[in-house]
């Protein structure tokens, strides 16, 4: 399917996500028909599968849990063989709204970015998470925007569509465990434009976050080290626009 | 000097330690490949003890006075290296295993999809 010319998947990566699934899906289909989806299951363990066959959804199915990151980059490399334009990453869980989808895709649509965030932070409407969340996203934020000197607001949102440059960056190489704020230095490294369009998003609906709190102290390492990795690593080889 | 009771403890250790690694390849329980680190760490640990003279000559250079502490840094040093290389072994295999799962779904689902097909011809 088409959309202004150009094909749209978008990547639902789910994982125990069968109190939402369905409605995330039917919601998208509703409000965006000229998408092709893909729901990507991470090796669920309750009905999400089942769901997914039985309700006739496009689907992958991850034999073993890989996290987001795998999950998403199954979808890219999906994207990446099936030759599609762009590509839109959207959680399983119903926090995102597909109502934006189209907000997400007019800068890649003008060709004015190669990877769009949605953010909650730039209007601060709809959900914007618990204030010691919002302290690490901050911290995260200006961690980029020193080693990058590129300022990102909301660096921790899944909900970002990439054009087809970036299905194919990330198709090969698209970081694990918490990606998304390695993945946006990955993409300045690799001299994307990177832009944020606002977004609102809704607390879960149900199932429960990833991140727990005693996770959220090895996130914040993790990710820190990541970006700092991340960031040395292509600081001697930058990469080049192709 | 190391006491010459110790030395021919040591050679007999070294020994034992190479023919264990030799059943192991032998029984193809082990990879050479990742054996090579073994084997050279058991190499240098032979020579030391069998060359005495090279290994006070060694230690002296890092300032060890004691040609034990020497003998035990060089292992600790050693298993230090193998345990890296495990990791690092660990990371390359867990990243080929990623590009496998994440090749089968894509596989399976064209799987589906062409079934699907089928059954709708045949229908």
């Amino acid at each position: 399917m088409d959309y202004k010319g150009k094909k749209i998947l978008v990547i639902i990566p789910a994982y125990n996500e069968a109190e939402n699934i369905v409605q995330v899906v039917e919601q998208m289909r509703s409000v965006a028909p000229w998408c092709d989806y893909l729901v990507v299951n991470d090796g669920s363990t309750d009905k999400t599968p089942a769901i997914c066959e039985g309700q006739g959804f496009r689907y992958l199915d991850l034999s073993i849990n890989m996290g987001i990151g795998g999950a998403v980059q199954a979808g890219y490399i999906y994207a990446y063989k099936n030759d599609y334009d762009i590509a839109v990453q959207m959680d399983g869980d119903g926090q995102h709204d597909a109502a934006y989808l189209e907000n997400l895709l007019e800068p890649i649509l003008a060709d004015e970015a190669d990877v769009v965030i949605g953010s909650r932070f730039l209007e601060k409407e709809g959900f914007q998470t618990s204030a010691s969340r919002r302290a690490g996203i901050n911290i995260l934020s200006a961690l980029i925007r020193i080693t990058t000197g590129k300022r990102i607001r909301d660096v921790t949102s899944g909900f970002r569509a990439v054009n087809r440059m970036f299905i194919e960056i990330y198709s090969k190489d698209y970081p694990m465990d918490y990606p998304e704020p390695e993945a946006i230095v990955a993409a300045i490294m690799h001299l994307g434009r990177v832009r944020e369009v606002p977004v609102q998003m809704r607390a879960r609906e149900g199932g429960v976050s990833s991140i727990t709190f005693k996770k959220s102290i090895y996130y914040m390492i993790k990710v820190t080290l990541a970006i700092l990795i991340c960031r040395l690593s292509y600081g001697v080889r930058r990469g080049k626009r192709q | 000097m190391i006491p010459s009771h110790l030395r021919i403890t040591l050679i007999i250790v070294v020994i034992s330690y190479f023919i264990v690694i030799l059943y192991f390849l032998k029984q193809k329980a082990l990879n050479l490949k990742y054996t090579l680190l073994w084997l050279v760490a058991g190499a240098v640990m032979g020579i030391l003890v069998v060359v005495p003279e090279l290994l006070t000559r060694t230690i002296r250079l890092f300032g060890i006075q004691d040609n034990m502490n020497g003998l035990f840094l060089f292992c600790i040093g050693f298993i230090v290296l193998i345990l890296l290389s495990l990791t690092s072994i660990a990371s390359r295999q867990n990243r080929k295993l990623r590009t496998l799962i994440q090749e089968l779904a894509i596989l399976d689902k064209r799987v589906r999809d062409l079934e699907k097909d089928g059954r709708e011809h045949d229908g």
